[in-house]
């Protein structure tokens, strides 16, 4: 890390990586758990956006009485998982709202893949971020946030109502449960893995 | 901030308008938006008070996290600035030359399998 400081004239020569860096996406419906889910396992902090308004929020921000006020704030989970001295892993909670979908293609920019946490009482609110990740092409898993209050269901169904391709798992998760999380987490970088080997596959 | 740094909670937020710090620009100084976990540190360059309108406190304050190699997500959290303020900051101390961005694997590149398998190992060793 001190060779990036070394050199205080002459050329500037790009620093050495001492770490690299890898995003994973939690997406899900308002009140699905996602910031439960990033302060299960990681410190959770949150980020602050200060974003200029634009045409997708007019009419949704009442602004009648703040005739100059151009900006709004959008606040981020994040958190960050220290995987060793050269790896870490940021959680980015991605704001659910329709309204902020402007934000997404910045979040989901170099992101290694996407939790969508589901709320079976209110499934309908994952298709945004299903369709979202479908198109980009993103490897992404389902997980079932299994509410005390909610009903259960077999992941299956779950599948069948989101009309999911094969290769997406779903998965039952608490998100408050840090094991449960982790299993999530597992499995969201194993389908990654898997995904690329078979995309590597295709190639040859 | 060290990856294993702590992070401290705040719960103070800011009594200026956030734009205020970057007297009213929005807009990183080099056009160029950086990527939320894109990673700058120091070039060890002193600052050059001749050449450059003076830093700012906050200017002051990045430059001290950015000692260590560190993501612009965090410089946020830890600063408690919204991000565009923290790009248009360090854009500023960018162009000055005392901040640079750490080249990283471009995201449209593969990570590596083996990078896959240390987060995978991470993980299960949580």
């Amino acid at each position: 890390m001190g060779s990036a400081r070394s050199d205080s004239s002459g050329p500037a020569r790009p620093p050495v990586a001492a770490f690299t860096a890898h995003k994973i996406l939690i997406a899900g419906g308002f009140g699905s758990g996602k910031t439960t889910l990033v302060g299960a396992i990681s410190e959770v902090r949150p980020l602050r956006t200060e974003e200029t308004l634009t045409t997708a929020s007019v009419g949704l921000d009442d602004l009648s009485g703040t005739p100059g006020k151009t900006t709004t704030t959008v606040a981020l989970d994040f958190g960050r998982i220290t995987i060793s001295r050269k790896v870490v892993l940021y959680l980015f909670g991605l704001p659910g709202q329709e309204r902020f979908s402007f934000l997404w293609s910045e979040l989901a920019y170099g992101a290694l893949g996407a939790v969508i946490l589901a709320d079976v009482r209110r499934l309908d609110e994952c298709f945004p971020s299903v369709n979202y990740f479908e198109s980009r092409g993103l490897p992404f898993v389902v997980a079932i946030n299994c509410f005390d209050s909610a009903p259960r269901y077999d992941p299956e169904e779950v599948r069948t109502a989101l009309d999911l391709d094969p290769d997406v798992p779903t998965v039952l998760c608490d998100a408050r449960d840090v094991a449960s999380v982790k299993h999530v987490l597992i499995t969201l970088v194993e389908t990654v893995a898997a995904r690329r080997i078979a995309t590597a596959g295709s190639r040859r | 901030m060290s990856p294993s740094g702590r992070w401290r909670p705040r719960d103070s937020g800011p009594v200026v308008r956030p734009y205020a710090v970057t007297g009213g620009r929005t807009e990183p100084a080099d056009g160029e938006v950086l990527d939320l976990i894109a990673v700058v540190v120091t070039t060890g360059r002193a600052v050059a008070p001749d050449d450059h309108p003076p830093l700012t406190p906050e200017h002051r304050r990045i430059l001290g996290l950015c000692r260590q190699q560190v993501t612009v997500a965090d410089l946020a959290a830890e600063t408690t600035l919204p991000l565009g303020v923290v790009r248009v900051l360090l854009s500023d101390l960018i162009t000055q030359g005392v901040v640079t961005v750490v080249r990283q694997r471009p995201p449209a590149q593969r990570t590596q399998n083996d990078v896959l398998q240390e987060i995978l190992n991470g993980l299960r060793a949580l």
